[in-house]
């Protein structure tokens, strides 16, 4: 088994001895990566079967599953964090079934030939920093108010309120209360569902008329109506503007001197 | 609301009265130049208020001693969370030699506004949430002090919001050096030891630091009433301390926090 070299490979292993690897790696939970001729059966969120073909199959430390196939950069089928494994050897066929119970689903993957076999002993400690993150988005919001809407004061961020934490909260140019939620993809439903309830808790409390806007780069279709039902507003935005509003700012925030 | 209630109900949390509202409008005016919502703390020794502005970028300490009211009477720490744009729409109201009376309205919870003079108007007004955390303050070294009169400070800055939207402040100990340059133009002010603008200048080591004029500007504008002196502490690119001495026992300082400067 391997020790604690980053990288331990087998070239078409035999399937016992793959078998054996993987069952090693499953149960001290390494990474590990399968590139052989298999087939797959998906059942949970939908249910899936995809035929025989010779493809990638990567599993993470926590327990994510992904299945690549030789092109495409999204995983024809994939499992997140939390699976756990089952593998055994039946005739000439390695199966390894990858099951997670919330919500319930289970990838089973069977191998007739491995080319490679790798078991990874990774170290990343990286920081990973995004070019437009939701934070870039609120930040640019409170250097420049006026992106989301004219004559907009602001008040406070992360503010907190019985259902969370409002992103934003001003007031506009007639003195309504404004109650933002910032997402940094195409916003749901859930996101008007969530600022509905943060408008509905600051109502609660000012006892003023309150608008909610949503902001983000693009509103979902189904969300639309909904958004129109409960009286609320979508503000569209880069989440890239952003960014180059906040690397723009020189100005430095108070908060960074106090040590 | 656990600050606002009490069990008996018996004695109001503070009462307070001032015979000239001026006071306390141009303070309420300073503050709201950088926040709209404030927290008071009204205590046994006076009333307090310490924030930031909503972009994290300067900050606003004042206090007002109760030696300032002409009636104080608060024998526990109670914490008021109004809209200050309300409140100076209300306090507006008082005319000169007027005095105000403030109170909290424990079974509201409104906080009341009486104003004394020629007849007597009371105003009600909701209190919000109060904010929970304790504001603290920049930790700055200071290598420059400067004192100069507010007003001589606010026409330099006047003039070079002219040419720019910052303006570098430096010192070396014998004069006080204000630049700005724009895209096309510039400007440079000098206040020299014996000038009659400057008051004093002190400097451990020659310092300059640059301030965006949209808050600096802002905050000076409205502190200038309140005050005819005020000094200045700051050191390289570092935050800025802006004290406005006041006429009354008390304090109303301003922190703003340097632009970084691009060569």
């Amino acid at each position: 088994m391997p020790d604690d070299r980053p990288i331990f490979v087998y070239e078409y292993p035999s399937l016992e001895v793959a078998a054996e690897t993987v069952k090693a790696a499953t149960s001290e939970r390494r990474a590990f990566i399968v590139v052989g001729n298999c087939w797959v059966e998906y059942r949970g969120r939908a249910s899936s079967t995809l035929k025989k073909g010779e493809r990638i199959f990567i599993v993470k430390e926590d327990g994510s599953v992904l299945i690549h196939r030789s092109k495409g950069y999204e995983p024809v089928n994939w499992q997140p964090s939390g699976s756990i494994f089952y593998t055994s050897i039946k005739g000439n066929v390695l199966t390894v079934k990858a099951v997670r119970r919330a919500p319930r689903e289970s990838i089973v993957i069977n191998f007739d030939k491995v080319y490679l076999l790798t078991v990874l002993n990774l170290i990343d400690e990286g920081e990973f920093c995004l070019y437009a993150s939701e934070e870039d988005m609120q930040k640019a919001i409170l250097i420049q108010p006026e992106i989301v809407e004219e004559g907009l004061k602001l008040i406070t961020y992360e503010k907190k309120v019985e259902p969370g934490f409002i992103d934003v909260y001003g007031v506009d140019k007639k003195g309504r209360m404004v109650v933002i939620e910032i997402k940094r993809k195409t916003a749901g439903k859930d996101a008007v569902l969530q600022l509905a309830r943060y408008v509905d808790s600051v109502k609660g409390i000012v006892n003023r008329e309150t608008r909610g806007i949503i902001v983000a780069p693009q509103l979902a279709k189904g969300a639309q109506k909904l958004l129109v039902t409960l009286g609320l507003d979508f503000k569209q935005l880069d989440p890239r503007k952003c960014a180059e509003i906040v690397r723009k700012t020189e100005t430095r925030k108070l908060e960074d001197f106090y040590l | 609301m656990k600050y606002r209630h009490k069990k008996n109900g018996e004695l109001d949390l503070f009462k307070i009265r001032m015979s000239d509202a001026k006071l306390l409008r141009d303070a309420v005016t300073a503050i709201s130049t950088l926040i709209d919502e404030g927290t008071f703390v009204i205590g046994p020794d006076g009333i307090k208020l310490r924030a930031m502005d909503p972009s994290r970028v300067a900050m606003v300490d004042f206090a007002m001693q109760k030696t300032t009211f002409d009636e104080y009477a608060s024998d526990q720490e109670t914490k008021i969370c109004l809209n200050l744009g309300e409140l100076l729409k209300l306090l507006k109201r008082a005319g000169k030699d007027e005095a105000v009376e403030l109170y909290l309205d424990e079974g509201t919870g409104q906080f009341v506004i009486t104003i004394r003079g020629k007849y007597i108007r009371t105003f009600r007004m909701p209190t919000l949430e109060a904010s929970e955390e304790e504001q603290g303050l920049p930790k700055i070294t200071f290598n420059a002090k400067v004192t100069l009169t507010t007003d001589g400070l606010r026409q330099s800055l006047e003039d070079v919001a002219l040419v720019s939207d910052h303006v570098r402040i430096e010192t070396d100990g014998e004069k006080l050096a204000m630049n700005a340059k724009g895209d096309i133009m510039g400007a440079n002010i000098e206040l020299k030891k014996g000038s009659d603008a400057l008051l004093s200048v002190e400097a451990t080591e020659p310092s300059k630091s640059t301030f965006p004029l949209s808050y600096l500007s802002e905050i000076v504008k409205a502190a200038v009433a309140t005050s005819d002196i005020v000094t200045l502490e700051f050191s390289n690119d570092m935050p800025i301390r802006l004290d406005f001495k006041q006429t009354y026992d008390g304090t109303l300082v301003y922190y703003l926090a340097p632009r970084i400067e691009v060569e």
